[in-house]
């Protein structure tokens, strides 16, 4: 396989992209909320499949959380959503939704899927529309509860061995609630994608 | 004569997005600036007539050049382009004295649509 990579134009283009996709992603979130949500520069990066836990920030590592992962694919492009939520974010986020059962772990699961359905939809969503690519998306499945970040990361059994990382880390004003959006591209899909995103850049 | 527009992002690919979704019958001239401490020195330059401003960027955010315009009193009409769309973020934007607020990603229609209604686009 030839060795892939992205030039600085093309990952200046799936930031802006990444941007406006977070963007929607987090206006349902805010909405859902009825809280506003931080919006940083997304990271771009091309990373190898053992080093995923490269793709988040350092200080996310050993946090304990819970996480999502959920498949898209459309146009021969195919890739996977990882959401990585902040297990000391359920307390704020239950009182947001208004949840009124027990917090224990059936009540987290319920709250994560809700979370992570609005974002990683959206967020997959918004990046298809603006390729002009329609992405179906997989069943969710959840990778664990209580996990360390690290962990979760490096368990994964990829098909690939180097992938587009895009990370998004989402924060909310005012309350303690903290995720990271990890979307991630199989290497085939890195090719064709690169094209595409040639045509918008030309 | 020619308007001074300047395109304040930190994406080279949204800059360029914006300058094909200007109007091309609008008699302008465009600039560039790829954070806010650049764009505050080019509307101070007169380059920022009208400023189509991104909030998300490194250094200096759109809000910090709205605050400074303000502070200041620097000649500039502001229209934020921005991809964070929460209800919140755009109120903010307008306290903070910018004129319109369009929604990331802009096309041609968006465009002509806020210059239209605002008065902006003169001459055409």
């Amino acid at each position: 396989m030839t060795d892939i990579t992205i030039t600085e134009d093309q990952r200046d283009c799936y930031q802006e992209l990444s941007n406006v996709a977070m963007g929607q992603a987090a206006d349902r979130l805010a909405r859902l909320l009825d809280a506003y949500v931080v919006l940083p520069i997304p990271k771009v990066n091309m990373i190898e499949s053992s080093e995923l836990d490269m793709a988040i920030q350092d200080a996310e590592k050993d946090t304990a959380v819970s996480a999502v992962c959920q498949g898209f694919i459309g146009s021969g492009i195919a890739g996977e959503a990882l959401l990585l939520f902040k297990d000391t974010s359920f307390q704020d986020l239950a009182a947001l939704m208004n949840y009124q059962g027990p917090l224990n772990r059936y009540g987290e699961l319920e709250l994560l899927m809700d979370v992570s359905s609005v974002l990683i939809g959206a967020c997959v969503h918004g990046i298809g529309e603006q390729l002009e690519i329609h992405f179906n998306q997989g069943h969710p499945v959840v990778l664990g509860q209580h996990c360390m970040a690290e962990d979760i990361l490096r368990s994964g059994n990829h098909q690939w061995t180097k992938t587009l990382a895009i990370e998004i880390h989402y924060t909310l004003e005012h309350v303690n609630i903290d995720c990271d959006l990890l979307l991630l591209f199989t290497e085939d899909s890195v090719l064709k994608l690169n094209k595409v995103i040639d045509y918008l850049l030309d | 004569m020619a308007i001074n527009v300047l395109i304040c992002d930190d994406s080279s690919f949204a800059r360029k997005q914006m300058k094909r979704a200007l109007p091309t019958e609008w008699e302008v001239e465009v600039h560039f600036a790829a954070d806010g401490i650049e764009g505050v020195e080019a509307i101070r330059q007169g380059k920022g007539e009208v400023v189509f401003l991104d909030l998300t960027m490194p250094n200096l955010d759109g809000y910090g050049v709205l605050e400074t315009i303000r502070r200041d009193d620097l000649p500039a009409m502001v229209i934020v382009v921005s991809g964070d769309i929460q209800p919140d973020a755009q109120e903010r934007v307008k306290k903070l004295g910018a004129m319109a607020f369009i929604k990331k990603p802009i096309d041609q229609d968006k465009a002509r649509a806020v210059l239209t209604e605002y008065g902006i686009m003169t001459g055409a």
